[in-house]
């Protein structure tokens, strides 16, 4: 079963298309990325597969449901900017929120979800920070514990919203370990980024999006110039040495 | 305890110049002494008046943390101006605790609803709704002929009339809004701290706003007699906020809070029974109360700023990292300098390059 397809969908609020012309399939253990500029539709994209933007038009469906009916399946990794760094939670009890939905309303953690979250936070490289306050971590850090929640919850598709933004370079290399990891052991991985390294390094497939998307395919297919130029518009450039340079307004 | 101490404090003094401090001292621990700060809460109103205090302790500990963290103070504020007509009504038809309950719920469900996916700016719309809420209260209890101590009572409550049935009334509510937090507490914390993640983990944030502005508006209506429409929101928002002062941990601030407000009760009532008896200067019990949380909030302010300065070289070493963060590394070659004039200062930041 496909962790996701997408068949000429159209994603937006209010009935307002965001993003038009999704055409994806994804296979348990290949890894996605989005790429487009700010404002293409990268998050709304990733919303819609999460359940929280609605489907506009064509067929969606997420683990074998409709994205509505699927909510909870998938994993999910904010950008780590969204989350209050004042807020009074530790490592540990973020982490946890991962185990919340499968522990239910009536009764308390058990063992299991303890152990869960210590395998995870393990897996980050953040063991030792489980009882530090949330907001005293770098940004790196708190993303890889957003992360860690993620994985908490063993979901067999993942999606990551820019999770390289505001990320040290250590952070990050720990991040793209891990989800070469979870690809290998077959999660489903979804997600975007700015970083036409970063994608060329990770992507299975690579999905070029603004407002609409312009290519789908392996990583040597799309992030190509003149893919990128029709993507970007205007804002790919030419530069004399042969090369495009993308400036994001 | 104070018996063994006063007896040993009483023995013969090894220095005779001593004995007047020892004795003076072992006054202290007299009869007349202590019974300053137990006699009142044996004159049968002050024990319920501290009774009522206490289970009110109970539950805005841990609701007020849940109010900081949602950060609403200012629907709390709402809430409990909604509940004032509610209030007068159920009072005119001789039935208080319902017509507060019922206008409880109803506006819980009301502020939910306005306040919902962010859809109106929501200040505007609670300010309208209290506002027009409270003026219909007004315009209620003004048609009465006891329109001014009738307003007093509703806006500021009776502590020292609560009567035993309306202990009993507020220990029920006391145990529902505890069931209630306990069962939704997790995945309240998860909507506090992160919305766009719970509703992905599946959680409905409508629903979870409506259970904790229920459970805000059970708080109301339990406090309203005893500390009035007005001052209860004090016990929502500060006993957290000063609480959080002290512990960076969400059950310590739960505990922190109840203890806070069950120590204010304490002491309010006793300034207020002080002060009248014994200087002859009328001094409000609930208003007692909050200025002395109020007081506490304040003084709990320095301990928050000792705490930042001690916090430990991790932490420091963190802070100074967000500040300064590290550049992330080159991993392609920056391309020669372009012709094209100079993108704006976060466009460049934005920019990615591409060899083609």
């Amino acid at each position: 079963m496909a962790a996701l397809r997408y068949a000429g969908v159209s994603v937006g609020y209010d009935r307002t298309p965001v993003l038009t012309h999704v055409d994806l399939e994804l296979e348990p253990g290949q890894r996605l990325i989005l790429v487009g500029p700010n404002g293409a539709g990268k998050s709304t994209l990733i919303k819609s597969v999460l359940g929280l933007v609605p489907v506009l038009a064509g067929s969606a469906t997420v683990l074998g449901r409709h994205p509505a009916a699927a909510r909870g399946r998938a994993g999910y990794v904010p950008q780590i900017d969204t989350l209050d760094a004042d807020f009074p939670v530790s490592v540990r009890q973020v982490v946890m929120m991962g185990r919340y939905r499968s522990i239910g309303w009536w009764r308390p953690a058990r063992a299991a979800d303890r152990r869960a979250v210590a395998e995870a936070l393990e897996l980050v490289g953040l063991a030792d920070r489980a009882a530090h306050r949330f907001g005293t971590l770098s940004g790196g850090q708190r993303q890889r514990v957003l992360l860690a929640r993620a994985i908490a919850a063993e979901p067999r598709l993942l999606l990551l919203d820019e999770p390289f933004n505001g990320v040290d370079a250590v952070s990050q290399e720990a991040i793209i370990r891990v989800l070469r990891e979870l690809a290998a052991a077959g999660t489903a991985l979804v997600l975007s980024t700015h970083d036409l390294t970063v994608a060329r390094e990770l992507a299975d497939l690579v999905c070029l999006i603004n407002g609409r998307q312009w290519a789908v395919g392996a990583p040597s297919a799309t992030l190509t110039a003149s893919r990128l130029r029709e993507a970007y518009g205007g804002h790919a450039v030419d530069l004399p040495d042969g090369s495009t340079m993308l400036v994001e307004p | 305890m104070i018996e063994p101490l006063t007896t040993a404090l009483a023995v013969p003094p090894a220095l005779p110049f001593a004995a007047p401090f020892t004795e003076s001292l072992a006054a202290l621990f007299t009869e007349p002494f202590t019974a300053l700060f137990t006699e009142p809460f044996a004159v049968p109103f002050m024990a319920r008046a501290l009774a009522e205090i206490a289970l009110l302790a109970l539950i805005c500990g841990p609701v007020s943390v849940f109010v900081f963290v949602r950060r609403l103070s200012f629907t709390s504020d709402a809430l409990t101006h909604t509940v004032f007509p509610g209030v007068v009504v159920g009072f005119l038809a001789g039935q208080l605790f319902a017509g507060a309950l019922v206008a409880a719920i109803v506006t819980a469900v009301a502020l939910t609803l306005l306040t919902a996916g962010g859809r109106v700016s929501d200040d505007a719309a609670t300010a309208v709704l209290l506002t027009a809420m409270f003026s219909i209260g007004v315009v209620l209890v003004s048609r009465r002929s006891s329109y001014t101590s009738d307003l007093t009572t509703f806006l500021f409550g009776r502590l020292l009339t609560v009567t035993p049935r309306q202990i009993a009334e507020t220990a029920a509510l006391a145990a529902v809004v505890l069931i209630a937090l306990a069962v939704g507490a997790r995945a309240l914390l998860f909507r506090a701290f992160d919305p766009a993640g719970a509703a992905a983990a599946g959680f409905r944030i409508g629903w979870l706003d409506l259970w904790l502005n229920l459970i805000v508006a059970l708080v109301v209506v339990a406090a309203v007699r005893a500390v009035g429409t007005i001052l209860v929101v004090a016990l929502l928002i500060i006993p957290a906020a000063a609480a959080r002062m002290i512990t960076d941990r969400l059950a310590v601030m739960a505990v922190a809070g109840t203890v806070l407000v069950a120590g204010a009760g304490y002491a309010g009532l006793l300034a207020s029974w002080t002060a009248s008896l014994h200087y002859g200067v009328a001094l409000t019990s609930a208003s007692s109360v909050v200025l002395l949380l109020v007081a506490a909030y304040l003084l709990l302010i320095p301990v928050r700023h000792l705490r930042r300065r001690r916090a430990t070289p991790w932490e420091r070493h963190v802070a100074h990292e967000v500040l300064t963060p590290t550049p992330r590394p080159v991993l392609e070659p920056s391309p020669p300098p372009s012709p094209l004039p100079a993108p704006s200062p976060r466009g460049r930041s934005d920019r990615q390059e591409l060899r083609s």
